[in-house]
């Protein structure tokens, strides 16, 4: 009986195919041997995200993209951008023509650490560049679209610099089609006083997969908010982190996320307060209906010498059907001796004297479900940047809820 | 000609599988003001949870008919679309959910396209002003955070807004002020002044007599265990401003 013999030593078949593919890719924004080792740490790392229960379907210790599925020039880029002021570029633009401002952001916040930060490492190629001169206020958000075509395999990396005292609103939005895989990474840098409001809309194909991991360094005073719908996919990761180095930082993080039918979502926030003196504020809202399987695991690290912080952590879970299941960890690690750390978490489902108050109104059971339903993500939605997003957002969970 | 009134015959709930309306019987006719007088305890707000179809008040007998038609075989939103509004003692909290935004679903759902958003957001405002409600009360959740008597004004805009043929006001009146208790008399007569509320009937569920010298009822009934153990006229709630109940229980004891 012929055993299916490792191509190389340690690596099975599948892995060799992936080691071949980043053989042949550019030496842009990671050298070949960056993708290497990337893809090391991609086949040895744990995600992190262990099985809650047997019950869950989906195990990330085995998620991985097809060899034959990455195509890298499959990736659709559309960027808008209203202010002159603002640099908007690819990676290989950015690293050939600005690369002492491109070195201040890009890789320097962690991500290529992790399982999937290393996967999206190995095979990023196409991707891009925000920076915002110092001081320069921008009302527009800039929009960065990336689409994957059916089928494909893709892996974008954004990467923001906000300069000293700059403020500018980013809205990504995750577009890709059935049977697509989707593995990315977003980093944004905000240096002194600079704010950052970045927002993603996630609406891929209810049969694609997508992986994508941000994570942020606000400077001193710096604000720093990521605010994140999961509205889409058959599997849905996605990983939002701030890491505080630096006194009066403030760190707002939002996730609303709400897996019906099949689908399955898990998302890990990280909020980090390696100096004191700096607020942090994170707003979960989960919703799950038919055999809808969301987890969330919420991690607060205060350092011991991070004295003054002040963290507040929210997540709410709305069980809309007894198959659904949500599963949610808040996870604090709290260090210094003088702060404030808040945790509160509600799972459970519609309250019946509140359909009955809504009822006694003339709404008809379904609807007074719905509207309650709405208002339950309501406290997160409003935490996303311009009114069109919210509606957006708002049009897209109503219609999840018919 | 269908009868024109709220008829409550020989009703009987229970709750939990204990037995707490014990046959009552009761006519609110158009138009009219009744008073539902009792202690604590005596089934008053099981009586409005029966007739609106709370769903964990089971009715083990008797009828509730709005105009000549069977409320018990609907359920509680087409109760309140046939023209039933409760006042809750306890109204619950929809966090998410604006006030505006409930009060013209609730109004679209009773009186489908009767008035364009316009006009709607015009008798909001006129509403609110009557009842002493800060304007930025549209934007707030409902009921989220609300103190007990802003709760009850805004169950009385509801009211207002809704303007219902049957309203049952359940303790409105407990945990107000003078102040907001001249706000809910005159909202009330303000509605029966209205095209819409002039033929509202109403059952004002109270613990105490004070809203009686606001809303000046027709009838007064008194329940005590379960039970209409009296009925009378406006004089009989200064009866009990100056007896109590104690009274009346002792009687209706001899009786039953
Ligand atoms: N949801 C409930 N579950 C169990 N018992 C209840 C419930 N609601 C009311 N009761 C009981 O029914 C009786 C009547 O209560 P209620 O109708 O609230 O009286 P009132 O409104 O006159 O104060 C009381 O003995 C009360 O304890
Ligand atoms: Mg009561």
């Amino acid at each position: 009986m012929p055993s299916p013999a490792p191509v190389v030593a340690g690596r099975d078949h599948t892995a060799q195919e992936l080691y071949d593919r980043v053989a042949a890719l550019g030496p842009s924004p990671f050298s070949i041997e960056q993708r290497t080792r990337a893809l090391d740490r991609f086949i040895s790392l744990r995600s992190g995200r262990e099985k809650p229960g047997r019950f869950w379907r989906v195990d990330f210790e085995s998620v991985a993209p097809e060899a034959r599925a990455i195509d890298l020039s499959a990736a659709n880029v559309r960027v808008e951008n209203n202010d002159p002021a603002i640099f908007v570029c690819d990676l290989a633009t950015a690293a050939r023509e600005s690369p002492e401002l491109f070195a201040r952001a890009f890789g320097t916040t962690g991500i290529a650490a992790t399982k999937f930060g290393s996967l999206a490492a190995a095979f990023a190629q196409c991707g891009v560049f925000v920076h915002v001169p110092a001081d320069r206020a921008c009302d527009d958000p800039v929009v960065i679209r990336y689409t994957a075509p059916a089928g494909a395999a893709i892996f974008p990396w954004s990467i923001v610099l906000a300069e000293r005292g700059a403020r500018v609103t980013i809205v990504e939005r995750l577009e890709g089609g059935a049977g697509a895989f989707l593995c990315g990474a977003t980093e944004v840098v905000t240096e002194e006083r600079a704010d950052v409001h970045y927002a993603a809309l996630q609406q891929v194909d209810d049969g694609a997969r997508i992986i994508w991991s941000r994570a942020a360094r606000p400077g001193p005073e710096a604000r720093m908010s990521w605010a994140s719908a999961e509205l889409g996919g058959e599997l849905a990761a996605s990983d939002l982190s701030v890491s505080i180095e630096a006194p009066g930082a403030e760190a707002n993080l939002t996730a609303i996320f709400f897996p019906r039918g099949s689908q399955h979502v898990d998302v890990v926030s990280t909020v980090e307060h390696r100096a004191g003196d700096a607020t942090s504020e994170t707003i979960v809202k989960t919703a799950a209906r038919e055999r809808g399987q969301a987890r969330f695991l919420g991690n607060i690290r205060i350092a011991p010498h991070a004295q003054g912080s002040d963290a507040r952590l929210r997540d709410d879970a709305l069980l809309l059907s007894p198959t659904a299941h949500v599963d949610s960890v808040p996870a604090l690690e709290i260090g210094a001796n003088v702060v404030k750390a808040y945790h509160g978490a509600t799972v459970g489902a519609i309250d019946a004297e509140q359909i009955f108050y809504m009822e006694s109104r003339g709404l008809e059971r379904g609807a007074a479900e719905r509207m309650i339903a709405l208002g339950f993500f309501e406290p997160a939605i409003e935490r996303f940047p311009t009114a069109a997003l919210r509606d957006e957002i708002r049009a897209s969970l109503a219609a999840k809820l018919s | 000609m269908p009868d024109q009134a709220l008829r409550i015959t020989n009703l009987r709930c229970q709750i939990a599988g204990k037995e707490i309306l014990k046959g009552i019987d009761l006519t609110v006719d158009r138009g009219k003001i009744h008073a539902l007088m009792g202690p604590n305890g005596s089934g008053k707000s099981t009586l409005a949870f029966a007739i609106t179809g709370h769903p964990q008040y089971e009715v083990t007998g008797g009828s509730v008919e709005l105009d000549g038609e069977d409320m018990l075989a609907l359920p509680p939103d087409k109760r309140a679309r046939a023209g039933l509004f409760l006042s809750f003692q306890y109204p619950a909290a929809i966090p998410g959910v604006k006030v505006a935004n409930f009060l013209h679903a609730a109004r679209q759902a009773e009186r489908p396209g009767d008035l364009p958003p316009a006009k709607f957001r015009a008798l909001l405002m006129e509403k609110m002003e009557q009842l002493g409600i800060d304007p930025s009360f549209m934007g707030r959740y409902l009921n989220d955070g609300f103190s007990g008597g802003e709760k009850k004004r805004v169950e009385m805009l509801q009211l207002a807004v809704l303007a219902p043929k049957y309203a049952i006001l359940d303790e409105t009146d407990s945990g107000l002020d003078i102040d907001a208790l001249k706000d809910v008399g005159s909202s009330i007569a303000a509605l029966r002044a209205s095209e819409e509320g002039r033929n509202t009937g109403f059952l004002i569920i109270t613990h105490y007599p004070r809203i009686l010298s606001y809303v000046v009822p027709d009838v007064v009934h008194v329940m005590i265990d379960g039970r209409i153990v009296k009925t009378g006229g406006h004089d009989l709630a200064h009866r009990i401003e100056r007896e109590g109940y104690d009274k009346l229980r002792e009687e209706s004891a001899v009786v039953a």
